[in-house]
């Protein structure tokens, strides 16, 4: 381990209430602290309409960060993502499903249990003898993504005036948040602290499944854990918020150049940087442009210094 | 009691048989070696030890309980496995590989305590990488690599050690640093070990097991595993084995140009002594001929090139003359071969009869043989040496000045002998 990597995670820890504080503070009403009280409006944009969407934003973003970082530690590699084992592909067909169908009614137990279907159908085409070889497991969910994308294309051909509020989804965000959404999304936090208690067993999987055996770890069984809560805390992000991309394949490569490879101290300051990064954003796009997809400003910040990671890594 | 017994495992990778009626055992405190070619199963019977490879049927017992019967971490605890090499994508420190091997020993909910850093900080020192502690493991080389993971095996305390040609990556200096510090731990661990390099196995391993196509084919010390036979067996190579000079281990030479398999071409006996039909015999073994020689005595020069080439020899006490039994077989050997080869050998009262049977023997191909021109022998036999040797000259005995000569003259005799029992 770094020696700064305590440091490091404290810091983190205060910049996310920073963070939130002024994500709260932000948007495109100007509210002043004293208006808090004597207007009642006020009041009740900050509570009712900004702190919840702030909130699942920070969930959100850990989840995806979380589920990043287990997904790159298990894979050995670092393009690794949540959605790489069809979570996203199979969420996306669920909400489309509720939006075309059902004119959006329970959209995220679709998207939910769209997902989760999707990661299990994944996890079952891979397996072979008790066990699923990474590699089989990541072109299994290349294959069944791809396949979902077509059911997802033709059901966007049929959608007619829907096509518009499918697309929004498609591309992630916040809109209409409320304290519900905040609730569903509180079982991240529990997902997130079962992936954590794995953090060593991730470490010693990180070199090599055989070496990982001779350690005395269950490779089999903690990569069933591992899989099945990443694709759970997934499929809560993406039932809230939609697919939001480069949140979980950026936030553990920055974290892992700072704090280091070592995943007791990675999954928390994942957890916290993929949230702080997620809350603004979402401030950025509600504040500045009328509330566009949030997924369009993370690729936009997230490609660029992801290629300027790749060429860094190619330098050294 | 056994620290790690196997009994008769088969372990097979689908359809495919790996191993078949593997059947041994490791004492405690030494060092057995697994060798055998490419393909013949060793790491896989490594794996199975393991049990990272799920075998047929058989048993494996440690310490004569059943492997089956331990938990993941329990059998981390016993068994640590050295792996070949282990390229490592995150940038872990030296201290972060040799503490994951205490993780058999920290549950789930618990952090490292001091006793786990003391016992990283003990194997480090072991492993000789105590130095290295803070340091990355891209930062380091790769024999430091892999004593790094000797001490990250040593931090999960096992009983049993299995290494996988831990050192075949590195360099001879750092193989035996490596193989010391290893040996050094037997007091207290078992190491089972897979070796590319049959003399490392020679030398550091207590007892070897030689495997072939699945199955073990010889087992034992060294000096009974590693012959000329079961390397020509098992390898399919020719190679001298002696006691190495100064260890008094079996030391192999592989003779390199020999193509084994290859029928013998025809069957040459050659008369020499003193040292001048060495390199013959050699180049006659390599080109494939059945050589055969003598009569020669059991402390000549040309006597232990031949029993090192395992080329056959009729032999005589030092110091006496040939007796008549020595003297009928070597009639029968020349009767048998196609040719003779003469060198110019010191032929004296003690060695003539070598020369003597030849004199019945005229429709015989005969070569003389010398690489510095002067044909004839070094004669202390008062001139019947020379005398025999120019009456076979006259009788149509051919002279050959370097091996390549000799070898197409070889070549060519069993026609010309043929012919010759024509006339």
């Amino acid at each position: 381990m770094r020696r700064t990597a305590p440091i490091t995670i404290l810091a983190l820890v205060c910049i996310l209430l920073i963070s939130l504080a002024c994500a709260v503070a932000l948007g495109p009403t100007g509210i002043s602290p004293g208006s808090l009280i004597t207007q009642p409006n006020a009041w009740m944009i900050v509570w009712d309409i900004r702190l919840p969407r702030v909130l699942a934003a920070a969930l959100v973003g850990c989840a995806l960060a979380v589920a990043g970082t287990a997904m790159q530690g298990l894979f050995r590699n670092p393009m690794a993502d949540p959605y790489i084992i069809g979570t996203s592909s199979g969420g996306a067909l669920g909400a489309t499903v509720a939006i075309v169908l059902f004119a959006g009614t329970g959209r995220p137990v679709f998207a939910f249990a769209g997902a989760m279907t999707a990661t299990f159908a994944v996890y079952f085409i891979a397996r072979k003898g008790g066990k699923i070889p990474v590699e089989t497991l990541l072109l299994s969910g290349v294959a069944l993504s791809t396949l979902l994308s077509a059911f997802l294309s033709f059901l966007m051909y049929t959608a007619g005036k829907s096509l518009h509020q499918i697309m929004f989804w498609l591309m992630g965000g916040f809109w209409n948040v409320s304290w519900n959404d905040v609730v569903v999304a509180l079982p991240i936090l529990i997902g997130s602290a079962g992936i954590y208690l794995f953090a060593r067993d991730v470490n010693i999987l990180s070199l090599n499944e055989e070496d990982a055996a001779h350690l005395g770890v269950n490779v089999e069984r903690v990569k069933r854990i591992l899989l099945a809560l990443s694709a759970f805390v997934t499929g809560v992000a993406v039932a809230v918020a939609g697919s939001i991309g480069f949140i979980g394949l950026i936030t553990p490569h920055v974290m892992r150049l700072i704090v280091g490879p070592d995943h007791r101290f990675l999954f928390p300051a994942a957890a916290l940087a993929g949230a702080i990064l997620l809350v603004w954003s979402d401030t950025l796009t509600r504040t500045f442009t009328n509330d566009m997809p949030v997924g369009i400003i993370t690729a936009c910040f997230g490609a660029p210094f992801f290629i300027y990671l790749l060429r860094s890594r190619m330098k050294a | 009691m056994k620290p790690i017994e196997t009994i008769d495992i088969d372990v097979s990778y689908g359809a495919k048989k790996i191993l078949e009626a593997i059947t041994f055992h490791a004492d405690a405190g030494e060092i057995l070696g697994i060798v055998g070619p490419n393909g013949s199963g060793k790491t896989t019977l490594l794996k199975a030890m393991s049990r990272v490879v799920a075998r047929d049927n058989g048993e494996i017992r440690l310490d004569d309980r059943d492997l089956d019967t331990l938990g993941h971490r329990e059998l981390a605890r016993r068994i640590a496995v050295v792996p070949q090499d282990l390229s490592i994508g995150f940038d872990y420190t030296v201290r972060d590989i040799v503490m994951m091997g205490r993780h058999p020993y920290i549950g789930r909910l618990a952090s490292e305590t001091t006793r786990d850093v003391e016992i990283c900080d003990h194997a480090m020192r072991l492993a000789n990488v105590a130095h290295l502690a803070g340091m990355s493991v891209h930062e380091i080389s790769g024999g430091e690599r892999q004593r790094v993971l000797i001490a990250r095996a040593l931090a999960q305390e096992p009983k049993i050690l299995l290494l996988d040609e831990a050192t075949s990556n590195l360099d001879v200096s750092h193989q035996v640093e490596i193989l010391n510090i290893i040996r050094d731990l037997t007091r207290t661990i078992t190491v089972v070990s897979v070796f590319h390099d049959l003399n490392l196995a020679a030398y550091y391993c207590d007892r070897l097991i030689m495997l072939k196509d699945r199955r073990v084919h010889t087992a034992g010390a060294p000096k009974d595993v590693l012959t000329r036979e079961t390397l020509r067996a098992v390898y399919g190579i020719d190679a001298l084995v002696k006691p190495h000079p100064l260890t008094g281990r079996p030391y192999i030479l592989p003779t390199y140009e020999c193509t084994p398999g290859r029928q013998p071409e025809k069957k040459v006996h050659v008369i020499c002594g003193g040292g001048t039909g060495s390199d013959l015999l050699y180049a006659l073994h390599k080109e494939g001929f059945q050589a055969s020689t003598g009569v020669l005595n059991v402390f000549d020069t040309d006597y232990a090139t031949a029993k090192a080439l395992g080329i056959p020899c009729i032999t005589e006490a030092p110091f006496s003359a040939i007796s008549s039994e020595a003297c009928s077989e070597l009639e029968r050997c020349i009767a048998a071969a196609d040719a003779v080869v003469i060198t110019a050998m010191p032929i004296g009262q003690g060695n003539i009869d070598n020369i003597r049977v030849l004199k019945e023997l005229t429709d015989k191909p005969i070569i003389f043989f010398s690489k510095n021109g002067r044909y004839g022998v070094e004669d202390h036999s008062g001139g019947e040496a020379t005398e025999i040797l120019r009456n076979l000259e006259l009788a149509g005995a051919e002279r050959a000045g370097d091996i390549p000569e000799l070898v197409v003259l070889l070549k060519e005799s069993h026609q010309s002998g043929r012919e010759d029992g024509h006339r």
